[in-house]
Parts: structure tokens; sequence; C-alpha cells
């Protein structure tokens, strides 16, 4: 027995004496930093940040995160890159290409272009980068047999459509020469340059991708760009490290950038604040407001190309009983109705109150940032130039509201004494878990029961949503979309019938056979003009007008022209476009980030 | 060891393998019913592409076919690849979680049984002195303090008010406050189960006895009375050891530190079904051999005690 006890006592001060053993090795630096804070050991070297937690892939062609293309674009060099100019604004430059020519327009309106690589560029394995890495990593993104998120990137290309389906193998790319590829679109797109910068655009290697973990492990990591990955200690922290092989090196300023992975918005704060990391890239909702107040040159509010919105459920009947509507004339009820709704809530309260993070009241469902034909906002012109399709501003709230009960009332019981109608059937709000969505939740809900509307609100866990709202299974939802690319189609073919991100169901089910919609092109040098038409004979028509249209200032007219038909549905009600907030320590320099949140740490210098 | 507990042991073997099937079957299936699935993302994948998915990991043959196919494969410790994590293979994802997970779980249940044991022996021998009260005061206070609050106090005090510690589980040093968060409850549990069983073992005859006999002190303590006290503590010691091992969830959140818990609860939201049945299996076959570790030590230090 008292070897038992002997035994016991022994193993665990073993154990111990390994745990003190193991503090004391990995605490050296501990123990240095212990008498003094930890801004006094930043190594001018090294760059500490964090952006997110462990990416899913960390392939250019399946990575579908913001964070993971932050990492890409600091592994890898495409045709085409973001620099910042000496003003602050951003430029897309060649990368890897020697320059971005124009494309020929073929006869049967494809557009082609031809790129030639830089010399001398290698592998961070030292083998030569070639044109067929380029052309047999576009193929391999667009291809069935990947099944990457981001596959339909490739869509603009010529070819695509066969390679998607899994009928060729190649899409009209070609590599003529080691240093030339040749590549067809089909049809002349304003944001060509800006997705050979897109991650699925950088090259891979045949031979190494091969080897289906290839990402997943420095060893087998093979990149071309600024810097190589040395470490990655999944789920703690992934190490790059200066590429020389790289063909720039030259302007890299930063030798080494550690992206520490973590999900938990408290953990990055507390070691931003102990000078751990210089740069996190999420703060804790609730200490928003304190943090700017503390680090007003640390908190950086920046723009994002998205828009944070309310969907309904095209076929959810909110029409009073009895009220003896059908087809066109129900459809244009309800549409009058949503839109009537959309005027009862006050965007300013939610972002100045809820929300905290400088996010701008929406007056239309094309983001903040994405550009228009004439160099404008695209949301500057929308709604033929009024800037939006309601007022947005804290002045306009009382007419609003005026206006939407007046509407309102022609459908349902008003009672004036308290203010509230007495037969708006009951709805229900679904959103995925997370506080902020709760509280904006909360507000729609006492913001409608103001007038007497009941709004139930419920919450799903994420996956779950994700597939409730997909299938239509709700009344009305929260949504959010962000851009992949600035150009507008991003937020617009997204409704037509068969888009997979048709939340609102337009086109399905019973609004399938609603014919409530006009589309008149005529005046756009289209034969197109329908009257009360379905949602796939005015929509889905203009959308593929979009995508085949070579003319950009009439492409832009007709995107306009589709938001106005979205938004003429009172299906989506946008509540506020989306900002990207993140600290930043301020002995950092040389930092950007573009639009689409990737962040570029490449250039940075630590004073 | 007697055939009698040899056979004892075989027979729990038995049972714990066929608790682990039960778990694999309820586990398969349950996470099959909930909504959603692995390709599921806000910005919807074409349906080939979701279609080539679900035939590259077998997703589209009936469940039934799915979950023979899988037992097969678990039995020949295969536990497949992440559908989530693209190119990581579910057996890497947990042996890095487990690494972690078990360093820190170990190293905290063994602190907390020394200093628990010790404590709650110093405890039970000054009994109603100071000492005494201030130990029953501090492990009370630990018992009813949940980990969320005592991590968040410990990483306020230590790595913002003096930089002693960093924040992050994975840096140098991290997992000092980790152990500690995790040790402080099992800890102060340990000392209270300590005390009153060690209290109840000195009021015993075979103790008075001893004290008759001239032995004094520490050595009552050391010599008779713990090995009868600790009974208890060992019942007590294993299922804790298990769950302190495969991971606090909790724990692991506020120090960011890379454990199999994170991973787990991060596999459930992902719907990585080959994520989380391997997760699940590991967790569910550790704490039946803990369970089953502890009855035998239990035997050991009680041999009144029949297995059967």
């Amino acid at each position: 027995m008292k070897r038992l006890f002997a035994l016991m006592l022994a193993a665990t001060m073993t154990l111990s004496l390994v745990a003190c053993g193991d503090s004391a090795k990995t605490g050296g630096d501990t123990a240095t930093g212990s008498s003094e804070p930890a801004e006094t050991t930043v190594d001018a070297n090294v760059l500490n940040v964090s952006i997110a937690s462990e990416p899913a892939s960390l392939d250019p062609a399946l990575n579908s995160a913001v964070d993971g293309a932050t990492m890409l674009v600091h592994l890898f060099s495409g045709l085409a890159k973001f620099e910042q100019k000496a003003d602050g604004s951003l430029e897309l430059v060649p990368d890897a290409a020697t320059e971005l020519p124009e494309g020929v327009v073929n006869e049967d309106g494809t557009v082609t272009y031809t790129y030639t690589l830089r010399d001398g560029m290698k592998w961070s394995d030292g083998e030569p980068v070639t044109a067929n890495d380029f052309v047999f990593a576009w193929n391999r993104a667009a291809s069935d047999d990947l099944a990457a998120d981001y596959g339909y990137m490739f869509e603009v290309v010529d070819g695509y459509d066969e390679v998607a389906g899994g009928e060729a193998d190649s899409m009209n790319i070609e590599a003529t020469d080691d240093k030339t590829i040749v590549v067809t679109l089909k049809n002349s797109i304003t944001y060509w340059n800006e997705l050979l910068a897109f991650p699925a655009y950088f090259p891979v290697r045949e031979d190494v991708v091969a080897n289906e973990s290839w990402a997943t492990d420095p060893s087998t990591y093979v990149c071309n760009g600024a810097y190589t990955m040395s470490d990655w200690s999944h789920n703690s922290v992934i190490t790059l490290k200066k590429n020389d092989n790289y063909f720039d090196a030259d302007s890299i300023t930063m030798p080494e950038i550690n992206f520490y992975l973590s999900d938990d918005a408290n953990n990055m704060l507390t070691n931003f604040e102990n000078g751990s990391w210089q740069m996190i890239d999420d703060v804790p909702t609730n200490e928003i407001a304190a943090l700017k107040e503390a680090y007003p040159d640390e908190f950086v509010v920046a723009g994002q190309l998205g828009t944070y919105y309310v969907c309904w459920n095209i076929n959810e009947d909110i029409l009073p009983e009895g009220s003896g509507l059908s087809g066109k004339e129900a459809e244009d009820a309800r549409a009058e109705i949503r839109n009537a709704i959309s005027l009862l809530f006050d965007r300013n309260y939610i972002v100045d109150e809820i929300g905290q993070a400088g996010q701008v009241p929406a007056a239309s469902f094309v983001a903040m940032g994405l550009t228009d034909a004439d160099g404008k906002e695209f949301r500057e012109n929308a709604n033929g130039g009024k800037g939006g399709y309601y007022a947005v501003d804290t002045a306009s709230l009382q007419s609003n509201f005026d206006a939407a009960i007046e509407v309102l009332k022609k459908y349902y019981d008003y009672d004036e004494a308290s203010g509230q109608f007495t037969n708006f059937p009951s709805m229900t709000y679904l959103y995925n878990t997370s506080e902020g969505h709760k509280a904006i939740g909360e507000y729609l809900q006492s913001a409608l029961a103001a007038v007497g509307i009941n709004m139930q609100l419920e919450n799903q866990e994420w996956n779950t949503f994700l597939e409730t709202r997909k299938a239509g299974d709700y009344s009305i939802a929260r949504n959010g979309w962000l851009a992949d690319y600035n150009d507008p189609i991003c937020f617009l073919d997204m409704w037509t019938t068969a888009s997979g991100n048709n939340d609102v169901q337009f086109g399905k089910g019973a609004h399938q056979n609603v014919a409530a919609y006009s589309l008149d092109l005529t005046d756009l040098g289209y034969d197109t003009k329908v009257t009360d038409g379905t949602w796939a004979e005015t929509y889905d028509v203009l959308i593929s007008d979009i995508k085949t249209c070579t003319d950009t200032k009439t492409r832009y007219a007709l995107m306009h022209k589709a938001e106005d038909l979205l938004m003429q549905t009172g299906a989506i009600c946008p509540l506020y476009f989306y900002t990207d907030i993140y600290m930043i320590d301020s002995s950092v320099k040389g930092f950007f980030s573009n639009p689409l949140g990737y962040k570029y740490f490449m250039y940075c210098t630590i004073e | 060891m007697n055939p009698k507990t040899l056979k004892y042991i075989l027979k729990r073997l038995v049972l714990g393998v066929f608790t682990v099937w039960v778990v694999i079957t309820l586990t398969f299936f349950i996470m099959h019913a909930v909504p959603g699935g692995p390709f599921l993302s806000e910005k919807a994948v074409s349906p080939a592409a979701q279609a080539a998915m679900e035939a590259k990991y077998g997703l589209d043959k009936p469940l039934m076919t799915q979950y023979v196919t899988y037992l097969t494969d678990v039995v020949q410790f295969r536990f497949g690849p992440s559908l989530k994590q693209r190119g990581r293979m579910v057996i890497d994802i947990i042996t890095d979680g487990l690494h972690v997970s078990a360093k820190l779980g170990i190293i905290a249940a063994f602190l907390a049984l020394v200093i628990g044991v010790v404590l709650g022996s110093v405890a039970a021998l000054r009994r109603n002195t100071v000492l005494d009260r201030i130990i029953m005061i501090i492990t009370t206070a630990f018992v009813s303090m949940p980990s969320f609050i005592m991590g968040s106090l410990l990483l306020v005090a230590f790595t913002i008010r003096v930089h002693w510690f960093p924040a992050n589980g994975a840096s140098a040093g991290g997992l000092v406050l980790p152990i500690i968060t995790l040790m402080l409850y099992p800890m102060s549990y340990i000392t209270r189960l300590t005390r009153s069983s060690m209290l109840d073992v000195l009021g015993q005859d075979y103790i008075r006895t001893a004290k008759a006999k001239g032995v004094t002190g520490w050595k009552i303590i050391f010599g008779h009375a713990l090995k009868n006290a600790l009974i208890p503590v060992i019942t007590y010691f294993g299922p804790m050891l298990a769950y302190i091992v495969t991971g606090s969830l909790v724990v692991e959140q506020i120090f960011a530190v890379p454990g199999i818990g994170r991973a787990f609860v991060q596999s459930i939201i992902n719907r990585d079904y080959m994520l989380i049945m391997g997760t699940t299996i590991v967790l569910a076959t550790l704490i039946v051999i803990m369970n089953l570790v502890s009855d035998i030590l239990y035997k050991i230090v009680d041999p009144r005690i029949n297995l059967e």
C-alpha cells in the first residue's frame, strides 16, 4: 500500500516538475517580461497580428474567407495586386505580369487578354514559375472535381460553363509559351483586373497540389509570393517569413509575420492591450464605445462592401384575411406593405445605439463603396439618381412613419385612438444566434409593436439557420451580403430564380406564376419590353442581359434597373452598410486594407 | 492479480466497447438528423459542386450504408478526412488538440490531487482552528466560482495589470494561467472531500488504538488514516481526470488554448461529420477507460470491495 502512495507521489512530483520545467523552459520569455511591460520587448522585425481563427483552407482555390485571403495575398503572387499610393488610395498594379494590357474584342464579342510573366520568377522551392502554372490553377479552381466555393469567380471566362459542368477540362485559356498566358472572356467586364488580384486566380503547381494535404503543412506548402509559410501550429499560429525568391523582395519591409489564430474577440483585445499583438481584426461589440474613447488613433473604422438587411419570404401572405385580392393585385399590395414597413425602422438608431461601429444607414441594397460607370458611388445614382429608395436621415423619420401608416391603413384596420393596427397577421423574425442580431431583432420587434404589429423572434444556430433560410421556411429573416469584387452584379445576380442565394424565393413556389413585374429596356437599345411578366420573364432576363452586355454605361444602367425592380418588391429591407473595424498599434506604419477586407502587412515597419 | 479481478476487468472492457458502440450509433444518427450540413455556407455553392463534394465523401449514399462504412473504418482506426478543413485528417486534428488538452489536464489534475489532499489533511488535523477555517473559506469560494469568472479574473490580473503571462495559450508560458484555472475547482473539491472523510476515519476505533499505542500527529495521518480517507477521493479522481483531460471548452476559449474542447465544439457548429464522430469516439473511450481505472484503484485501496 505504502508503495502505491510512494509511486503516486513520485508520479505527481515528476509531473509537477515536468510542468515547472515546461513553464520554465517556455517561460524564459515570461521571466524576462515579468517585471516590465511586454511593449518593451517588441521586436521590430516581427509583426504579431490576429485576424481570425484557423482558416478552413490556405489553398488559393479552396479558400472562401476574408482572413484566408489576407494570408494568401502575402503568400502568392497573382497577375495583379493592390498597392497603396502616396495619397493613401489603392491601385491595381501588375504583380507576376509585366503589365496589365487592354483586352482585344473579338468578332463574336468575346475579349482576349494576353499577359507576359516577369523574368526569373521562382516558386518557394526554387522551381521556375511558368505560364502553365496559371493555366493549370485556373482550370483546377473552376472544375467541378474540386467543387470550390469560389469556382464561380471564373464564370466570366469563356468555356467556364463546360468546365464547371464537367464536360470539358480546360476553359478558353492557354499558355502559348513559358511566359505567355492568353485568356478569353465571354464579354468585356470592368472588374477583370480586380479578379486577377483575387486569391482564386493565384497560380499553383500541378505536382505540388497532387498531394491533397499540401496546403495544411509548411513542409509541402509551395508558394510564389512575398512570403513563405515557415510554421503552422494548427489552431494557434501561422508564421510567414519573407521569401527571398520573390522577384520584388527588396520592397518587402516586414521580415516576419505571425498570424495568431483566435476566434475570441475578448482574447484578441487582451493580447492587444497588453502589447503582445499589434493588430487585431475584431473587438468585443460591447467594448466598442469604450475603445473608441481609449484608443482614438488605434481604433479604425474602414469601409466594407456589404449590406446588412432583412429579407421577406416573398410567398408569405401578409394580407389580412378576407382582403379579396389575388394575383397581381395581391402581389402589388404585399410589395406596398413591405415597403411601408421598411419605413417604420429608424436606421440611425440601429447604427448609433446597437451597431456602434460607424455603420452607415442604408437606403439601397447595393452596398456603399461599389463604383458606378461615372466613377461616383453606385448608391449615389440609385433610384434614378435620388441616392436611395427612401430617406434615412433623422429629419425624415416622422414623414416616413406617417407615409407608412397611410399605406398600411389602406389594407388593415387601424384604431386611431391607440395608433395600433388590429388585424395585421402575426409574423416571426428569424435570426442566427448572436447578441448583435438579437439586439437588432428586438429593436425591429419594438418598432412594429408600437403600431400594433406583432412579430415574434426566433433564433437558430448558424448552420440550421442557413438551411431554414435557403429553404424559404420563414416569414422574415436577418440577412447580410458581402461583395467578392467591386461590381454591383455581386448584389444583383443572387436574386435570379435559380440562384442558390435566392433566400427570398423569387420566382419559386406560388411566386413562380405571379405576373406582376414590368420591364422596359427599349431606351437602352434592347427589344425587351414586358408588361406584367413573371420574375423569370423580367428579372432573370435582365440579369442575363447584364452578364452579356459589353458596353459599360449600358451595363450599369441595366444594373440600376435591376436594383429598382428588386427594391420595388419590398422583399429586401436594407438596414445598414457594413464597416470593418480593427485595431492597429500606432507604432506600425505602412499598413493598408482593401475594400474587400484584405489586410496588407508586407510593407509595414514598426517604429 | 487474481482470476476474479481479471474476469472483472475483461467484463468491463467488453461492456466499454459496447458503450462506445452505442455512443457512436447515437451520435451518428442524431448528427445526421440535425438540420444543416458540412457544405452549407452563406454564399451558396452550385448544386453541381455540392453534389461533387457529397459524392467525394460518400454523403450521397443511404444513411445506413454510410453508417456501416463508417463502423468498418473505425474498427480499423481510420477516422477519415475532415469535411471542413480540407486536406486535413481527423486523426491529426484530434492528436494536435488532445496533445495540448492532455498536457494541460494531467498537470492540473495532479496538482489538484496533491494540493487538495495535503490541504484537506491539514484542515482535518487542525479541525476548528483558524487554519481550518481559512482553508474551508477559500475552497468554498473556488468551488462556487465558475471557471469563466476565475479565468477572466486571472487574465485581468496577470496579463493586463502585470504582464507576467501572455493571454494566448499558444505562446510561451501561456499554459500557466489555464492550468491554474482548471486546477482550482478539483483542488478545492478534493480538499473538502479529504477533510470530511479524514475526519470520519480519525474518529474510528483503529485510529484510537494507534493513538493509544503512542503514534502521533502526521504519522497517524500518513501511516494509517490517509489510505482509508482517500477512497472517496479516488472515486472522484478518475472521472475528474477524464473530464479535465478531454478539454474544457471554457478555459480553452478564454485563454485561446488550441485544445480538443474547441475542436469538438467547432466541429459541431461546422457539421464536420467526420470530426464530430472522431472526437466523440476518442472522448467516450477516454471516459470509459478512466472510469475503469478508477474502479480498479478503488479495489486496490480497499480490498474489502468486491468487484463483482
